[in-house]
């Protein structure tokens, strides 16, 4: 009895131990996972809420985080999760990439010079949302097609199509900037 | 030999086999078309990175540190004094910010890097692309990480060879402000792949601090973009007496 109760306490302590590191593992990630969560979500905030809800998610769920996946990719993960759980819940009724208030958020240096032209973030906004995911993993974040198709959970034959049409559609959307450096 | 949209794709992206890699390459070697459509799938690909590429080098804000290590959300309760305000020491986010490709003309020209007084400024552009120039460019082909003397406005960081097989370098450039970035060798140039402007000056002391860091998004260009290890002292200086050429 008291042997067992001896086994059990270490056993917690070993576990707030290792959910000590975690947490500081998720810290260091934090610049990335905000990078992807801009990928996905077009307004700062409404990503940083997605940050958090799926930091908050991870912590919860850490018992299923096996010893030989990357954290990176379970991270992202659960913020793809996140991000479509978010968006069927909400409807996409306040859609945050309405083109009349995307002018008013553009107020950075780019928009000065070219008032007219769409900021990448603008064009990734306005793809569906497996193509920026995939655009967004693979191209932004530098995953392999294999940890994308994986995270998104299809063959990699599905991912690459996805990331074909994303380029496809990226590719004309900036076509009338792409000659700004020219 | 054609070849489709996706696999030029996944050429830009490095997930072709070594031996339709090489395909491609000849391919893109003998027929101007392929290599022009290989060049736009690269270029999109840098162009998005650059474009999010600022995110991953601003501090994170507190509340997500706060969600990640557990820290009860008290503060906002006017009546409660936050027991746990202090989170503990954290490294310090050195302020940089990283350029778009599009934007950086535009900006160096507005420091008057381009041309300080006359002397070539360390960046100019050429065919759409960014290439070192000037004191830059010579530190690219002459320093070596192992020699470099502390007081040069110039630091190299890192050598490496790319996944395309080039050589690069990260760099470190103080002048009336702060550069830092990833180049890479392009014919008898360096081309700026990664650049990071770094907060100008603000009071003596903290000039040196700001600059004697790479900037994540530097450090993440060099992971992605890596081939193996850095190069030793011996590599490097075997690859400066090849002039930087991997051929």
């Amino acid at each position: 009895m008291a042997t067992r109760d001896v086994y059990r306490m270490t056993n917690v302590r070993g576990m707030h131990a290792s959910l000590d590191r975690l947490r500081e593992q998720i810290v260091e990630l934090l610049p990335r996972l905000r990078r992807f969560a801009r990928t996905l979500a077009r307004d700062p905030h409404d990503a940083d809420d997605l940050v958090q809800m799926a930091v908050e998610r991870a912590l919860t769920r850490s018992e299923q985080l096996r010893p030989d996946s990357r954290l990176s990719s379970w991270m992202f993960g659960i913020l793809r999760n996140a991000w479509i759980d978010e968006t069927r819940t909400r409807g996409r009724r306040n859609r945050v990439f309405a083109p009349e208030e995307m002018g008013e958020n553009v107020g950075d240096a780019a928009s000065e010079t070219h008032t007219d032209v769409l900021s990448v973030q603008d064009a990734m906004a306005r793809l569906p949302d497996e193509q920026r995911i995939a655009i967004g993993l693979v191209l932004v974040e530098g995953l392999s097609y294999k940890e994308a198709a994986e995270i998104m959970g299809v063959p990699v034959g599905t991912l690459t199509s996805r990331l074909a049409r994303g380029r496809d559609a990226l590719a004309s959307m900036l076509a009338d900037t792409t000659g700004a450096l020219q | 030999m054609t070849f489709s949209e996706e696999i030029l794709m996944a050429y830009a992206d490095n997930e072709l086999d070594s031996q339709t890699r090489s395909a491609v390459e000849a391919a893109m070697a003998t027929d101007p078309d392929v290599a022009r459509r290989v060049a736009r799938h690269k270029a999109l690909r840098a162009r998005l990175r650059t474009a999010f590429d600022q995110i991953v080098d601003e501090p994170p804000p507190q509340r997500l540190i706060d969600a990640a290590r557990g820290v009860p959300a008290v503060r906002r309760e006017g009546n409660v004094i936050p027991l746990r305000r202090k989170a503990p020491p954290r490294r310090a986010w050195p302020q940089w910010m990283s350029l778009a490709a599009s934007l950086v003309v535009g900006v160096l020209i507005g420091q008057a890097l381009l041309r300080t007084s006359g002397a070539p400024g360390p960046i100019t552009t050429r065919d759409g692309k960014l290439l070192a120039n000037g004191v830059l460019a010579q530190a690219l082909s002459e320093q070596l990480v192992s020699t470099q003397k502390e007081d040069l406005p110039v630091r190299i960081g890192v050598s490496f060879k790319s996944k395309d097989g080039d050589y690069c370098r990260t760099f470190l450039l103080h002048e009336s402000t702060t550069l830092a970035g990833v180049a890479c060798r392009d014919n008898d140039a360096w081309q700026v792949q990664t650049l990071a402007q770094g907060e100008a000056p603000a009071a003596g002391g903290t000039y040196r601090q700001a600059g004697s860091e790479m900037p994540r998004s530097v450090m993440q260009a060099v992971e992605d973009t890596i081939a193996g290890e850095p190069l030793d002292a011996h590599a490097e200086t075997a690859a400066r007496a090849k002039n930087w050429s991997s051929r």
